[in-house]
């Protein structure tokens, strides 16, 4: 019971912010928005038993992420007067496109996927080593490729980082 | 019951209560904790400095840091006028609120703690990300170009550093093969089924360098106080906050040193438990928290001395430091590991290879500060060079 007050409270929560994110008129309360629903979404995930993707989620979206992008904003969009400059550029009708474009697919495929409507199929709780298993030996092929790939990509941004040195 | 929560879940109507009532006895111990704290500190490093520190209020000035406290309550609480509102009046909040649920999975003694979770040294470094949020906040909210400084340097330090932590913690946490930090405390003390006695800074001396030095990072203690500058930066993030608001922040690093200095005795030293030894005399409970005390109270000195002893960095060495230094030993410690317990190496070997590693390390820094420096400007300083006009 409590714990379904408190799953929709945070579904609230994450509504709430997500509005945020989008009307905000300034760039830096949309990120901090942004932080407050990705972090919600991790607290969501507590009460569907997969405690160690809410902590990823914490780690990596309310962590990292959200920081990069604030520190982003913090470097490039810094206006003459210490103020940031509002999100209302020309690309405003193409950005509208492109999430109401997102969000019909997904309320489409939503809306057309045929759930499995049964209560013994709740989420059960995977513990780490399950998950380490998973990951490290039945898919241990992919995961050392993909682990290839963002070293491909981490060298390839230093290397366009560091050009101008020369 | 889940493997998340060792001792029933947190919203489980059985316990929140439970819960509730523990969060409130730890906000309590933490708010003494820290009053204390900079009382000890400025104790500690008056000492250091050949001189007394406070005196004057109460018995060897023992009430100094209550005295303290209320004048910071008492004083006017001031916002700037180019300050962004909202973003301003919660950044001591989002700073705070990572520290406080840190402090929910410390174990201070055996199975004493908030809640003790099965991936309880994840969820310490998942949670703490966040706290550079707050920092950020900060630094934007406050409309100020040296809060702005402040805010960044704070952000690319954290981040930088959070890596080789992460990784020394990992290292430890292979050895352990748990993130549960009641089992990693009892794995370092003495239980006839398991036979691993030695603490993990016996192990891994190397990985305890690396943690030490990226825990005085994440908590801007010189020498990494590059953030909260004052003859640079004048503070850093937190220039504009005064009254609460500033007494916020100290309490963020006062409490997180302490939960550092306690997350970090558990992790390496051993928290309650004690090597060769599981019977004592009297409760268990008293003699686990008396440990646990003498381990962190030792740890906090330790930062104290380095913060007297150590000149502050600079930026441009503090980074290179970190990613040139420090993350190749701990990704080369993580890499020992994996091979010498894959291969059911003795004990010894984790030991000699982490030594060698601190070795180096070691050595590596005297020749840094021996060697005799090139040019006078060095590092990304070169490029800035203004010719005068």
């Amino acid at each position: 019971m409590a714990t379904e007050v408190l799953w929709w409270i945070f579904a609230a929560i994450v509504v709430g912010t997500s509005l945020g994110v989008v009307f905000s008129r300034s760039v830096i309360h949309s990120a901090i928005f942004l932080i407050g629903s990705l972090a919600s979404v991790g607290a969501m995930y507590v009460f569907l038993n997969v405690e160690f993707l809410a902590l990823v989620q914490f780690l990596i979206y309310g962590g990292a992420v959200t920081v990069l992008i604030l520190l982003a904003l913090m470097l490039t969009r810094m206006g003459a007067g210490g103020r940031l400059e509002r999100a209302n550029g020309p690309q405003a009708p193409f950005a509208l496109l492109v999430g109401g474009g997102l969000m019909a697919v997904l309320i489409g495929v939503a809306v057309r996927t045929a759930w499995p409507n049964n209560t013994s199929d709740t989420p059960r709780a995977i513990s780490i080593n399950q998950v380490s298993n998973g990951l490290f030996v039945d898919y241990g092929a992919p995961f050392v490729l993909a682990s290839a790939l963002l070293l491909v990509a981490l060298i390839g941004a230093i290397i366009l980082a560091r050009q101008e040195d020369e | 019951m889940t493997p998340f929560l060792a001792s029933g879940a947190i919203f489980g109507i059985w316990n929140w209560t439970d819960a509730i009532i523990r969060i409130l006895i730890i906000v309590l111990v933490m708010t003494v904790v820290v009053v204390y704290l900079t009382y000890g500190e400025r104790k500690v490093i008056a000492r250091f400095q050949q001189r007394l520190g406070p005196t004057r209020t109460g018995p060897a000035g023992l009430l100094q840091g209550l005295a303290d406290a209320l004048k910071l309550v008492a004083k006017e609480d001031l916002r700037p006028a180019t300050a962004d509102r909202w973003v301003f009046e919660f950044a001591p909040y989002a700073t705070f609120i990572p520290v406080l649920m840190v402090l929910v999975v410390l174990p201070f003694a055996e199975d004493w703690g908030v809640r003790n979770l099965a991936l309880g040294m994840f969820f310490v470094f998942a949670v703490l990300g966040l706290n550079i949020v707050g920092m950020l906040m900060a630094g934007l909210g406050s409309g100020n170009k040296f809060a702005l400084l402040g805010g960044i340097r704070a952000a690319a330090q954290m981040i930088s550093y959070e890596i080789p932590l992460v990784l020394s913690l990992l290292s430890v946490a292979m050895i352990a093969r748990t993130l549960d930090l009641n089992a990693i405390a009892a794995g370092q003390s003495f239980t006839p089924e398991s036979g691993q006695h030695a603490p993990y800074v016996v192990l891994q001396p190397l990985a305890f360098l690396i943690f030490f030095t990226a825990m005085l990072s994440e908590l801007h203690r010189a020498p990494f106080d590059i953030p909260v500058a004052e003859s640079e930066i004048v503070g850093g993030y937190f220039v504009e906050y005064s009254g609460i608001r500033w007494s916020m922040f100290q309490l963020t690093e006062y409490a997180s040193m302490w939960a550092w200095s306690v997350f970090g005795s558990v992790v390496f030293l051993g928290g309650w438990a004690v090597p060769d030894t599981h019977t004592w005399a009297g409760p268990d409970w008293a003699w686990q928290l008396g440990i646990t005390l003498i381990k962190s109270l030792a740890w906090i000195i330790a930062i104290m001395w380095i913060r007297v002893t150590v000149p502050r960095l600079r930026i441009d060495q503090l980074m290179s430091f970190c990613w040139k230094v420090l993350l190749p030993l701990a990704l080369a410690q993580l890499l020992a590991n994996g091979f010498i317990l894959e291969y059911d190496g003795p004990d010894i070997l984790l030991t000699l290879t982490s030594a060698l590693g601190a070795v180096a390390l070691l050595a590596l820094i005297i020749f840094r500060a021996v060697k005799r420096p090139k040019s006078k400007l060095v590092g990304t300083y070169r490029q800035v060079q203004v010719s005068t006009p």
